[in-house]
């Protein structure tokens, strides 16, 4: 669960664009030197670069997915887990050698040599060193190695602390080239990576060369949407069908909430339901011209009316005060009855369902569908990047080398439901797991060497829904993502990797308007506020910083849509 | 202090530095750990201050991140939102100085005139307590009893007498911060008067007892004297300490009252700073901060100085 919540969560915050300056000798954005490299693609050189998509058809879902557009994918729903598990890899990957691999892992570290760090090892044909680093701490950790030039022989960098790791300069400089090995039809050496969709893979290229390893790739990326308690409106004859408009919104707010009993009908909601409002993720191009969602006015509309919202009493007062770490605890004693919260697997999922029916019998978590907030125009939200989790190689291992480690890539990202994917993800049966009513069931060891998640860090296969001893949930979760999946848009800029000075990164970070922003959809602060600290940010960098993407990045390389 | 040298120790000259060294030895061994310690972890690190003149980039390190001189400097001094967190910490530090700084102090001179032992202990650990809470604890516990769904207001709102809004009230924050600093450290500070109380010489009151002066006469003409010591070397701290009113109590109440009330100088490094990556502001801010903390306390401490305290060290 910890898992989850952090990986996902923290996708809602993924910058398309990342930061820092580019190689070398940083350039600040105003002292007239050349300009930085920017680290985006060209369409020719992305389409050289990309490898070829060859869907995987070894197992097939009970809930098979839907498409909603180009690169729009639902994730595919499973219900059972395949009682014989087929093979996708012949024979063993790895030809002996050593290597490191460091992983973020969020949980207690599992000890080196441990039973099924050594039956992977057997499996996979290599002696693979894994060291987890905490999770929360790293982004700290990792600069430090970056900064010595010391990175391990894999790596896991997630993108949303790309300012943090700077992968604009580390590509081409400390991270391997995978170009020669992935692209176009090369792939085929691999079919279990030829399986990731292609627009995951866009995230993994800078300056028109492939450097990253997608996992957890999603063909429905979201910031998040908004969930309600189904059990509790169930009862009160409410339907997510009937709630199409922002007006519906308020007058749920006013007929669900009852302050004496403790009750308040919203948590935080602002990042998942101001995209209703037709709000960016951060950019928009409006006839050729670069425009940042701070200057449009819907935005003033969204936040205007999340003002309203919090001074009308309808959202808890603990998630005004900040508190957002209770907020799950609020949603599963119906202290709130509607919540946002990270789409797919993020919330969802069947520790969620374990957590809610232990505190509420009974509990069910819907999801409102994507809808505009007018109630007239078409809905719509815009798509994140298509995963968040890339993994890299050390740019000085040999060719052999990195032909060995994409080979165990390759075992690593083995669908979900086949003999691979119960390896990594369940260790050996009768040792790590037992199968209970035919689910693989992690034993003592399991639970302890296996689940704290290492390897699915390295590669893993696309997501699917899967959430064993809670169907409603796969079928719920399937559901949602097949009615809504045609609403979705890509953003300019989607999937594309943009490396900015740090002057531009902290102009586009915008601290001190985010900051209003929050005081102002948490009621303290109103809108005229928000619109003098976006003028302030205007001044100090945000003029320069949409000049300079215009310049620099729409010009040359478009909007990547 | 214990290896202060008597204060008027002969010239110094080499056989007296040479005999001196022998004569300490062991303490000085004692006390090099300690030495060690500070030099690895505070004097060393004093070196990375270098980033504030420069545009860090950690992935290139401290030798090879271009140099832009006082750049970050300007850039801070023309930041309203930087102003604006000097402003909230001054203001704060000036009320927990009138709030907070006489309450241990009227905590020991009570707890000193209980008499029976069993009681003291239990009050003292009583007030003890809370400064073992983490700030997350305590605002928490706050949080709970006066928050907008918490147990005072809930109950205002079960009889239909309005609501209190004083955990998200930016115009009462400086009361809310100093009341829950006074909860959580007050006790803890008390230990340092306690011991100063204890090393009064009792002879003094029975001697000011048998003269007829009563209780009130006693702690002025005693008590009080005997604590100026201590008292104004806590006020020096406090003062050189003037910029620094926490950070974490700030941190996770941020959001609760608004940056523009919440910020304080450590919170501003921390988000205009390392949180957005630019390390290098958030090292000008705190480097500026130091500088000032520097000068207060050397101002404070001539001050205890011109009063015929001892302040930090005896002159």
């Amino acid at each position: 669960m910890a898992i989850e919540w952090n990986r996902r969560r923290f996708i809602s915050a993924a910058a398309t664009v990342v930061g820092a300056a580019a190689m070398a000798p940083a350039l600040s954005a105003c002292s007239g030197s050349p300009a930085p490299q920017t680290g985006a693609n060209t369409e020719p050189g992305l389409r050289a670069a990309l490898p070829a998509y060859l869907p995987n058809t070894a197992i097939r879902p009970e809930i098979p997915s839907v498409a909603g557009g180009p690169d729009v994918l639902t994730d595919a729903g499973f219900l059972t887990y395949p009682a014989n598990p087929v093979a996708t890899v012949a024979g063993v990957p790895g030809r002996g050698g050593s290597y490191t691999a460091v992983t973020p892992l969020w949980g207690t570290v599992p000890s080196a040599g441990n039973s099924f760090y050594q039956a992977m090892n057997k499996a996979l044909g290599v002696d693979l060193a894994m060291k987890p680093a905490d999770g929360n701490n790293y982004n700290t950790i990792i600069p430090t190695m970056t900064a010595a030039k010391r990175l391990p022989d894999w790596i896991q960098l997630p993108a949303w602390w790309n300012p943090n790791f700077n992968l604009g300069g580390l590509a081409g400089t400390q991270l391997a080239d995978l170009t020669p090995y992935l692209a176009g039809d090369k792939i085929k050496k691999y079919p279990n990576l030829a399986a990731i969709p292609t627009a995951a893979w866009r995230t993994g290229i800078w300056g028109d060369k492939l450097y990253g390893i997608p996992g957890f790739a999603t063909g429905l990326p979201l910031a998040g949407i908004v969930y309600y308690r189904r059990d509790i409106l169930d009862a009160k004859g409410i339907t997510a069908d009937q709630v199409r408009s922002a007006d519906d919104y308020l007058n749920l707010g006013k007929e669900l909430t009852d302050a004496k009993r403790g009750v308040w009908a919203f948590d935080d909601v602002w990042t998942y339901l101001s995209p209703a409002w037709g709000v960016p993720f951060r950019w928009k191009v409006d006839n050729g011209k670069l425009v940042h969602k701070y200057e449009m006015p819907e935005f003033l509309e969204a936040l205007d009316w999340h003002y309203r919202l919090a001074t009308a009493g309808y959202v808890h007062p603990d998630a005004l005060a900040g508190d957002n770490a209770n907020a799950s605890p609020r949603f599963y004693a119906g202290k709130t009855l509607i919540q946002g919260g990270g789409a797919g697997n993020g919330a969802w999922n069947v520790a969620d369902h374990e957590s809610g029916t232990a505190a509420t019998p009974g509990y069910r978590r819907g999801a409102f569908n994507i809808i505009a907030a007018d109630g007239k125009s078409n809905p719509q939200l815009f798509l994140t990047n298509s995963t968040s989790e890339l993994s890299y190689l050390n740019s000085n291992l040999k060719p052999e080398q990195i032909e060995e480690l994409l080979a165990v890539a390759n075992y690593l990202a083995a669908p979900y439901g086949s003999a691979e994917y119960t390896m990594v993800n369940f260790g050996v049966e009768g040792v790590h797991h037992t199968r209970v009513n035919g689910v693989p069931t992690p034993t003592d060891d399991g639970k302890k060497n296996v689940q704290a998640q290492t390897y699915p860090f390295l590669a893993s296969p696309p997501q699917v829904i899967s959430n064993p001893g809670a169907d409603v949930v796969t079928k719920d979760n399937a559901a949602w993502q097949a009615a809504n999946a045609k609403a979705v848009y890509k953003p300019v800029f989607w999937n594309m990797n943009v490396a900015l000075s740090q002057a531009l990164a902290t102009a586009e970070a915008a601290q001190a308007v985010e900051d209003t922003i929050k005081d102002c959809y948490h009621g303290k602060k109103k809108v005229s506020d928000v619109q003098a600290a976006i003028a302030g940010w205007k001044s100090g960098g945000g003029d320069r910083l949409k000049q300079w993407m215009t310049d620099n990045v729409l010009q040359k390389y478009g909007t990547g849509q | 202090m214990s290896t202060a040298v008597p204060r008027r120790a002969a010239a110094p000259s080499r056989r007296n530095w040479r005999f001196r060294l022998r004569r300490d030895r062991s303490l000085l061994l004692m006390t090099l750990p300690a030495v060690v310690l500070l030099i690895v972890f505070n004097y060393v690190p004093l070196s990375g201050l270098v980033t504030a003149f420069q545009e860090y980039d950690p992935l290139v390190g401290v030798r090879y991140s271009e140099w832009v001189g006082l750049d970050q400097f300007s850039r801070l001094f023309t930041d309203p939102l930087f102003w604006g967190s000097l402003k909230n910490t001054l203001y704060l530090s000036f009320v927990q100085l009138i709030l907070f700084f006489p309450i241990p102090i009227a905590l020991a001179l009570l707890l000193n005139t209980v008499l029976s032992e069993r009681l003291r202990n239990f009050i003292q650990s009583v007030v003890y307590l809370p400064h073992f809470f983490s700030w997350v604890l305590a605002v928490t516990i706050f949080q709970q009893m006066l928050g907008g769904a918490g147990a005072l207001n809930q109950f205002l709102r079960g009889h239909d007498l309005g609501t209190w809004d004083v955990m998200t009230d930016p115009g009462t924050f400086a009361l809310l911060v100093t009341s829950q600093a006074i909860w959580k450290e007050a006790g803890w500070g008390i230990i340092v008067f306690l011991a100063a109380l204890a090393a009064i010489n009792t002879e003094q009151y029975e001697a000011a007892a048998v003269d007829g002066a009563g209780r009130f006469r006693r702690m002025w003409h005693i008590t009080l004297p005997g604590l100026r010591g201590v008292i104004m070397l806590m006020l020096v701290l406090r003062l050189g300490n003037a910029l620094t009113v926490g950070f974490e109590q700030f941190l996770i109440q941020r959001d609760a009252v608004g940056h523009d009330a919440a910020d304080v100088l450590d919170t501003f490094s921390f988000y205009y700073g390392i949180a957005t990556g630019n390390y290098s502001y958030g090292a000008a801010a705190g480097l500026f901060k130091s500088v000032i903390s520097l000068l207060l306390i050397w101002g404070a401490n001539r001050l205890a100085h011109a009063f015929g305290e001892d302040g930090l060290y005896r002159k």
